[in-house]
């Protein structure tokens, strides 16, 4: 995505006044300062950039009140699961916990969203800017908004950008994130998750796929055969992106910086750890996560000493889905094939504990099948 | 009498037939916050000045993926 000039970041298109729905708000009800000044810089005090984060009440709550109500509990904007599945691996003591918090502000807390961070502006975690001048966008831009933050991952392995690996089938049909992961998804509906795989409004492959158990569905054998047992990514998805070691901190000039090893490509299964009426599997594809015992080291030592509360191996949806792939190729492609599943050997000493559940002992690894279906 | 009368009518007909929005853009056009942000030369003059006093935000030790 290309970075935008600063002027371009705050220049507002006057097509704005022939929205019907927002062009009769004036610039100051909604972000503040004086519009009668013409001195910008005197103009500019008590100017809000966002004035719809943390809360959107003041400036989208009058007309949008029903999408306002949950706004809050939208894992974007609040990062409710990121927030508790750090603390479960931090110390619980205060001083401790206040430090990691300030930590966590500095560097983590700066990736959410908001409603002006997807329908007005690029979000603040990639440099802001307006997507169009200001005009309202109904359904955020892809490359601008989604891909924009999840640009590490997501992006590469949907456009088909890590080498050897083919894009998303999803891509190649021209969808984009909100053809899958909806509105109603992304504003929230009330209730604080643990993670994001228990939202209830996800999305789920068989929303579109309703087909696949029933009797004169293609390939209904293999699909009924492992329902419960895989999830979709094991069979659908390829190679994916792996991090670790981040580590964040501020310079000389006290800018902050985070540091990661080199990422990787790779492609794991592993035991489910999130097993629950929601996500049954047994088995699901696992990423290797960023989060490291030292991540927080210059903000306090030892923050995260429960570290091994929570695997490091973490189930993950790779969104490079492919009907075709070498592991769905032939039974045997996958069972058997020991170097799929991920095993003590793969993983470094120092998470072994942390990772204890999902690693897949060898007499859990499917044995080769003698018989195929054709 | 008849001068007021047509005068009179003048304004009704405006009441009813000129769209309300276009007195609500005339005074929103004339904020400073809208002559300023609509023109791409002002932008340009001011965020060079900013720059200016303005130090670096990124720190240049960042190096990975996020």
């Amino acid at each position: 995505m290309e970075p935008l000039a600063p002027h371009e970041k705050i220049f507002v298109d006057s097509d704005i006044v022939d929205d019907e729905n927002h062009g009769e708000i004036a610039c100051h009800e909604c972000h503040g300062g004086n519009p009668d000044d013409p001195n910008w810089k005197t103009a500019h005090n008590g100017v809000v950039k966002d004035p719809t984060y943390p809360d959107a009440t003041a400036a989208c709550g009058d007309c949008h009140d029903e999408i306002n109500e949950n706004y809050k509990t939208s894992i974007h904007v609040s990062l409710k699961p990121f927030t508790l599945i750090n603390d479960k691996r931090a110390l619980k003591d205060k001083p401790t916990h206040s430090k990691l918090e300030l930590g966590r502000k500095n560097h983590c807390y700066t990736c959410h969203s908001s409603c002006g961070q997807c329908h007005i502006s690029r979000p603040d975690g990639v440099e802001g800017g307006f997507l169009d001048g200001h005009l309202f966008q109904k359904k955020p831009p892809m490359q601008e908004v989604c891909t924009a933050c999840h640009g590490s991952r997501v992006q590469p392995e949907y456009l088909g950008e890590n080498k050897g690996v083919l894009p998303d089938v999803h891509h190649e049909k021209y969808m984009k994130c909100d053809k899958c992961h909806t509105g109603e998804e992304m504003h929230g509906d009330g209730k604080d998750y643990a993670n994001r795989y228990e939202v209830e409004n996800g999305p789920k492959c068989t929303d579109c796929h309703k087909e696949i158990y029933k009797r004169e569905a293609k390939n209904v054998i293999t699909h009924r055969v492992h329902k419960n047992k895989a999830s979709c990514q094991v069979c659908h998805a390829q190679p994916y992106k792996n991090c670790a070691a981040c580590h964040v901190g501020k310079d000389k000039k006290g800018l902050t910086f985070f540091k990661t090893k080199a990422s990787w490509l790779d492609f794991k299964i592993g035991l489910n750890p999130l097993k629950s009426e929601k996500m049954p599997e047994k088995f699901v594809t696992l990423r290797h996560i960023p989060v490291d015992r030292g991540t927080f080291d210059f903000y306090v030592k030892d923050a995260l000493s429960n570290f091994d509360n929570l695997p490091t191996w973490k189930p993950a949806t790779p969104h490079n889905i492919r009907r075709k792939t070498p592991q769905n190729s032939n039974c045997n492609a996958c069972h058997g094939n020991e170097s799929l599943f991920l095993q003590e050997k793969d993983v470094e000493d120092k998470e072994k504990r942390a990772n204890k559940d999902v690693m897949v002992p060898a007499n859990l690894i499917p044995r080769k099948q003698k018989w195929q279906p054709k | 009498m008849k001068y007021f009368r047509v005068i009179g009518l003048a304004i009704a007909f405006s009441l009813i037939f000129i769209p309300g929005n276009i007195f609500i853009c005339q005074a929103y056009e004339d904020t400073q916050c809208f002559k300023c942000h609509t023109s791409a030369k002002k932008l340009i003059e001011i965020t060079r000045e900013i720059a200016k006093t303005r130090p670096a935000l990124k720190s240049a030790e960042t190096a990975g993926e996020g």
